[in-house]
């Protein structure tokens, strides 16, 4: 005996020990050894006493599979155990195509609940090598054995069975359903002749089935029998009917174009998105735009609360389309409905709130969940209803940071000037979102009381303050801003003075340039080169005498910047003053200076730019010669 | 601020240009006004050409956007350069006004929406 046999046979010992630990490491043995006899003492182990163990038994045998494995399980389909016969099931079914020849080869044995067992093994496992066999049994003396090998052929999914299941259910009674259903899993055509006969059957059964699987077949020619079908009186008929059509349906792409009574099925249909029925939800969302009514509003607003955000984007869609005529059953539903519900309600009634809306919705600044009031806040900014005002200050002051930032905003929608002492302080919270939310209150409120808030706080403390002020300044944008900004280009902070100079130039307005001017000799870099583009952008080429001297800045990028924005102008009597830059020591220079000549279209300066054409920085050659293309100046 | 106004499919369009301020403001509120006389609530703005936009001109859009709201009517907004799109930002009217990239696009959902 080798040392591997000799092994297996001492856990085959230990075994039948009465220890279930000891037992349960048997079994762990055997299950990482191989060769038939660790598959025997496995299949030992699918008896043992301890469930635990037999369970694991099972994992190894499915993991080592074979066709051994197979043999020596399907013995256990006729275990007086359930537990065990369905352990052995499922071990089979996980063994998969291994083990269908054994499975096929006992499919004639005499146990009739094996046999059955079997048609249901090979069912789930669904291999074509099987079908032979499982029609055979479809003439099963035991009905139960015909019925299972009826519903695997359905599951196997092969044609070649249709015309034996056709005759097993026009011969044996207890055959029909399962008959029917194999057929339309199957979804071949060629069973639906026979299934247009089971329509007019006088059993409801037969014509349940029938219709389903006709559906599951999916011919758009099934429609017109099956539409047959929706004006039935039996509600369950007409539904099966129903669903059956979006089978059809769905197996089209969709494309079918017939009138339905949907209005008969709006609760099934609503149900369906409900109970996330992807094929209905799908066939009533495309048919919303033809088949709209009070019905089907309820019905979406009902919904809503169950479907992915995909689809909640093409109900909100429709209903914000819809319009006003919603907001009545919104807000009646609202009070009743989850907070995921409620906050899917007030998205749609945001789109058309107004002031006759807003007074129902005050009472939800209470509510629990912060998510409501931040929404709550925005709806009631967005009406414009000049009585949220107190529910909208109450809100700014609330503990959660996003419900005050979306109060900020909405008190910038409705209030007036009389407010604007109580939006600064939301200058002072701790959190960005909602000073930034203030700002753009102050922004839309404007005025000479904001303005002046505005220009004290340009001299603020805090520097935060004194940044969000200029901003503000700068797009509010009055005539009364001018004056505070250009005081502003003194402003001991650079970051105040850059802001004052680029919010002068959005408002475009500006009497006094000279404050800019004098900004050109700014200590910082960034202020100069924001009165460059000021100057230019304010007087155009008024202004370049001024800025040229910056063509000397000692900052590299001050220079830079001088030059492209002298090239914006496109003038080409500018050009002198860019030529000498084409000879800078820096290449970065050179390469501004040719892109400003390619701007200004000077012929003057191609015989410069043939000489960097050569040059070996790359970048400089390309420029040099895309300027050239630009002006014109290539030599034939 | 130039305004042209001309009816597609019982929506009444305005392409503005300039500068909505303080007086261009009152002037659109003004156009508006005599729309809404004649029941024609459905409005949609072209913003293309709008080059400067400063404190009273977007009080006049929230105005004219509750006046519509009231009356049951619907505005849209397209194309906004990009400093009306920052300035819709920083005070959040982005979120409240139905903003479409251009005209087609917004025009297309009120036909869609005179469908149903």
């Amino acid at each position: 005996m080798n040392a591997v046999a000799e092994n297996v046979g001492r856990l085959l010992v230990r075994l039948q020990s009465p220890d279930p630990e000891e037992r349960e490491e048997a079994v762990h043995g055997l299950g990482s050894g191989a060769g038939d006899e660790a598959i025997a003492g496995l299949v030992l182990a699918m008896e043992d006493p301890d469930l635990g163990i037999r369970e694991i038994a099972a994992e190894y045998l499915a993991r080592i599979k074979g066709e051994t494995t197979a043999q020596l399980l399907i013995r256990f389909l006729a275990n007086d155990d359930i537990g065990t016969r369905n352990l052995a099931s499922e071990v089979l079914v996980k063994l998969g195509s291994e083990a269908v020849p054994a499975l096929i080869d006992n499919i004639e044995c005499d146990d009739s609940d094996v046999r059955k067992f079997i048609c249901d093994v090979l069912g789930l496992i669904g291999d074509s090598r099987a079908v032979e066999a499982l029609t055979q049994r479809l003439w099963d003396e035991n009905a139960n054995v015909a019925c299972s090998a009826a519903e695997a052929l359905g599951q196997t999914g092969a044609s070649q069975a249709i015309e034996a299941l056709i005759m097993v259910a026009r011969k044996t009674q207890d055959c029909v359903l399962p008959a029917i259903e194999a057929l339309g899993k199957i979804g071949d055509p060629q069973a639906l002749p026979y299934l247009y006969e089971c329509l007019d059957s006088e059993d409801p059964m037969v014509v349940l089935m029938a219709i389903e699987a006709t559906g599951q077949i999916g011919q758009v020619d099934s429609i017109e029998p099956l539409a047959r079908y929706l004006n039935s009186s039996n509600r369950t008929t007409g539904e099966a009917a129903m669903a059956a059509i979006i089978a059809v349906s769905r197996h089209n792409n969709d494309r079918i174009d017939i009138d339905l009574p949907l209005d008969k099925f709006t609760d099934f249909l609503f149900d369906g998105i409900r109970n996330r029925d992807r094929a209905i939800t799908d066939f009533t969302l495309a048919r919303l735009s033809h088949w709209f009514g009070g019905k089907v509003i309820t019905g979406l607003l009902d919904v809503i609360e169950y479907v992915e955000e995909d689809e909640l984007k093409r109900i909100t869609d429709l209903l914000v389309e819809a319009g006003p005529a919603v907001a009545s059953p919104i807000l009646s539903k609202l009070s009743h409905a989850s907070p995921a519900h409620q906050g899917r309600l007030l998205d749609i009634l945001a789109q058309f709130a107004d002031e006759t809306i807003a007074p129902e919705l005050l009472t939800f600044a209470h509510h629990d969940d912060p998510e409501i009031r931040q929404k709550i806040a925005h709806i009631l900014g967005s009406s414009g209803y000049a009585g949220a005002i107190k529910t909208l200050k109450a809100l700014a002051t609330d503990t959660n940071g996003h419900v005050r930032a979306a109060a900020y905003a909405a008190l910038g929608w409705v209030c007036s000037e009389a407010e604007v002492d109580f939006i600064i302080s939301g200058l002072e919270d701790k959190y960005s979102d909602v000073r930034e939310a203030a700002v753009g209150a102050l922004i839309i409120i404007g005025g000479p009381k904001v303005v002046a808030k505005l220009t004290a706080d340009l001299y603020h403390d805090d520097t935060e303050r004194q940044r969000l002020a200029v901003t503000a300044l700068g797009w509010i944008g009055e005539e009364e801003v001018v004056n505070p900004l250009l005081k502003a280009i003194n402003h001991p902070d650079a970051g105040v003075r850059k802001s004052a100079i680029n919010s002068l130039v959005k408002i475009g307005d500006v009497p006094n340039v000279e404050p800019i001017t004098l900004a050109l000799s700014d200590e910082n870099s960034g202020v100069r080169k924001a009165a460059v583009s000021a100057l230019l952008s304010l007087r155009g080429v008024e202004a370049v005498r001024e800025i040229v001297v910056l063509l000397d800045d000692s900052d590299v990028w001050v220079r830079y910047h001088t030059i492209s924005s002298l090239g914006d102008l496109g003038r080409s009597e500018l050009a002198e003053h860019i030529i000498p830059y084409l000879h800078d020591d820096l290449d970065i220079i050179k390469l501004a200076a040719a892109k400003a000549l390619a701007q200004m279209g000077c012929r003057d300066a191609v015989p410069f730019l043939h000489e960097l054409k050569d040059d070996k920085n790359r970048d400089l050659a390309d420029v040099a010669e895309k300027a050239l293309d630009s002006i014109g100046g290539r030599r034939k | 601020m130039e305004i042209q106004l001309r009816e597609q499919d019982n929506v009444a369009v305005l392409t503005l240009s300039g500068r909505l301020d303080l007086a261009s403001g009152a002037t659109l509120k003004e156009h508006l006004k005599r729309l809404a006389e004649k029941n024609a609530v459905q409005v949609h703005l072209n913003l293309s050409e709008v080059e400067f936009i400063n404190s009273s001109g977007l009080g006049a859009l929230v105005s004219i956007m509750k006046e519509i709201r009231l009356q049951k009517g619907r505005l849209t907004l397209s194309n906004l350069a990009s400093y009306v799109q920052e300035i819709f930002e920083i005070t959040q009217l982005s979120h409240i006004f139905e903003i479409y990239s251009t005209e087609n696009e917004a025009l297309a959902t009120y036909q869609a929406a005179a469908v149903r």
